[in-house]
């Protein structure tokens, strides 16, 4: 093993262990807050309380299932506004005159807040799973769509005359110069999109259905079950920080011929 | 690509053409309750589990969208039934939709005001001046607010609103307002059993307004009245049972109302006395009337604050007609 290689391994020993040691150190803090100022749980649970009703959920597979119907809903979303946002973004990137035809709505899509329409796309769609599926996919949408428009536009113009004078159609363009160009730009754009499909799932759920993360919380405000709030809470953190790490990874992976 | 494209928009058809194939048959009926799952549905869960509804020939599902705009959905004839509170009723017709409310659940408005033994706040007048937090200035809560109001001969400049959302425990702990308003069954419960003494002004102490009940349209009326009676037949059923059997209701309870198992012992018996305390609000001799004297009030308070324009016909709007026949 060389010298480098020790180094690495050493910074990522310690960093994992000021990680753990900063998170305990917060732990420890918060249970003496409730403590010393004796506050009801139901207004700021302790640590403990939150791990206790934690592992309760889990045990009897309430947690798993309400994540799981989160999860689905998350993932549907991302797909499906990804999928949505990458033709749209093709499309716009290769026609000047679309985009300027679409540009004002899809800013004015954007300018709407998610919380305020949800309402209004639950009444619309039911309080089943799609109404949160489209929510979530609104939210994705426009960030990926601007990335994948970006992506796409600043592909260099050198390349591509090279790829027109060996004759390429239009598939080996796109297969070959513009995806593998644009796609450090694409992959930014699905790092947020996976982060605020979390944010949007979560709005549909709290403003109309019968499970996932959403409806737990809302459950726990509406029994005065505090703790459970925070399991449901700190589960979708978790959630949205794996899809992070996920997105991070497929970066490393895809872009591993990029020379840095 | 033209091909693409084809295969792309024929997808798209067979999905929206599938969805609506989805289509219900008319013994399957989907009921908005406004609320996530909660002991207070009791009587729902009962005539659900005990079968009061599969012996009609019904199929209930809840519906717990809490932006189900009920009264709209019910008017256009979207759904059969929902349940509403009284007030949504006239609003809606003043509207045009033909709504109906056939079934009085409560007796009782289930809308008051709680404040600290230590306020002082007794009696409506005492109101005067206070900061009292109030869920939103929409509502069977701001209804209720203005009947206490007008029983103590205040209007609302001589006190301070907050708008607080659904904190109304949190905010009378913390001391952030000298009053909160709150559902009778509900938050008072809660704050005594985390030691708060409170004192509570009910509003039906006071005046005699509509609270939840059931509600058809008047299609449903003329076209299936047996579907109607047979509703609430089940449901009255279901109310009555609860009523006189509210441990069983409870442990029903169990199956129906998330995380309610997983609750401390003190919060259970938070949700038990949650219970026992709807009951008691409860219209049950004899179980679903309707009395004609709550919608006059109902309606001259809600002229009063200006959301009716103009008085309406109330022998339409409400009926007793299709309860079960003792």
């Amino acid at each position: 093993m060389n010298k480098e290689t020790f180094t690495e391994l050493n910074k990522r020993k310690w960093r994992g262990a000021s990680l753990l040691m900063s998170l305990a150190i917060f732990l420890i803090i918060w249970e003496g807050l409730v403590r010393l100022l004796d506050l009801p749980a139901f207004i700021l649970p302790a640590p403990s309380q939150v791990a206790e009703r934690w592992l309760r959920a889990l045990a009897d597979g309430s947690l798993l299932y309400h994540s799981a119907a989160t999860l689905l809903e998350v993932l549907s979303g991302l797909l499906s506004g990804v999928v949505l946002a990458s033709l749209l973004g093709y499309a716009l990137a290769k026609s000047r005159l679309l985009e300027k035809v679409l540009q004002p709505f899809l800013v004015a899509s954007q300018a709407i807040p998610t919380v305020a329409i949800a309402p209004l796309l639950v009444i619309w769609f039911g309080a089943g799973i799609s109404s949160k599926v489209l929510i979530c996919a609104l939210t994705v949408f426009f960030p990926v769509l601007v990335n994948t428009v970006v992506g796409l536009r600043a592909v260099p113009e050198n390349l591509r005359d090279l790829m027109r004078s060996l004759r390429a159609t239009r598939w080996q363009m796109l297969g070959m110069l513009e995806l593998p160009a644009a796609l450090p730009v694409l992959l930014g754009g699905l790092r947020i999109g996976a982060t605020l499909s979390v944010i949007g799932a979560v709005v549909g759920e709290l403003v109309g259905a019968d499970r996932g993360l959403g409806f737990l919380i809302n459950v726990g405000r509406g029994q005065y079950d505090t703790a459970l709030v925070f399991v449901g809470v700190l589960t979708l953190v978790c959630l949205a920080v794996t899809l992070y790490s996920l997105v991070l990874w497929l970066e490393k992976r895809l872009l591993r011929w990029k020379m840095d | 690509m033209k091909t693409y494209w084809k295969n792309a928009v024929l997808l798209l058809l067979a999905g929206i053409g599938l969805n609506a194939c989805a289509a219900k048959p008319s013994n399957s009926i989907r009921l908005p309750v406004g609320y996530i799952p909660n002991v207070q549905f009791a009587p729902l869960y009962m005539a659900i589990e005990k079968g009061f509804y599969r012996e009609e020939g019904l199929e209930v599902e809840m519906d717990y969208n809490m932006e189900t705009d009920s009264v709209a959905l019910v008017g256009a004839g979207e759904l059969q039934f929902a349940v509403v509170s009284g007030e949504q009723v006239l609003l809606g017709r003043a509207q045009g939709l033909p709504v109906v409310y056939v079934m009085a659940w409560y007796r009782d408005y289930p809308v008051g005001v709680a404040a600290k033994k230590e306020a002082g706040i007794r009696a409506p007048e005492d109101l005067r001046g206070k900061r009292i937090g109030i869920p939103g200035l929409y509502g069977a809560s701001y209804i209720g607010l203005k009947a206490l109001l007008n029983a103590g001969g205040l209007e609302e400049k001589d006190v301070h609103l907050d708008s607080i959302g659904y904190t109304q425990v949190e905010s009378l702990a913390d001391g952030l307002d000298e009053a909160v308003v709150i559902y009778v069954s509900n938050e008072p419960i809660k704050l005594r059993a985390e030691g708060y003494e409170v004192d509570v002004m009910v509003v039906s102490d006071h005046l005699s307004l509509v609270g939840n009940g059931l509600i058809t349209n008047g299609n449903m009326l003329q076209e299936q009245p047996e579907t109607v009676r047979a509703m609430l037949r089940a449901t009255s059923k279901g109310i009555a049972y609860a009523a006189s059997h509210p441990e069983e209701a409870f442990e029903i309870c169990f199956k129906y109302v998330e995380n309610l198992k997983n609750l401390t012992e003190e919060e259970q018996e938070v949700q038990r006395q949650v219970l026992k305390a709807s009951i008691g609000m409860w219209q049950l001799q004899p179980v679903g009337y309707s009395d004609g004297q709550a919608w006059q009030n109902m309606q001259d308070l809600l002229l009063q604050m200006g959301l009716l324009e103009q008085a309406l016909d109330l022998e339409v709007a409400f009926s007793n007609a299709y309860l079960p026949q003792e």
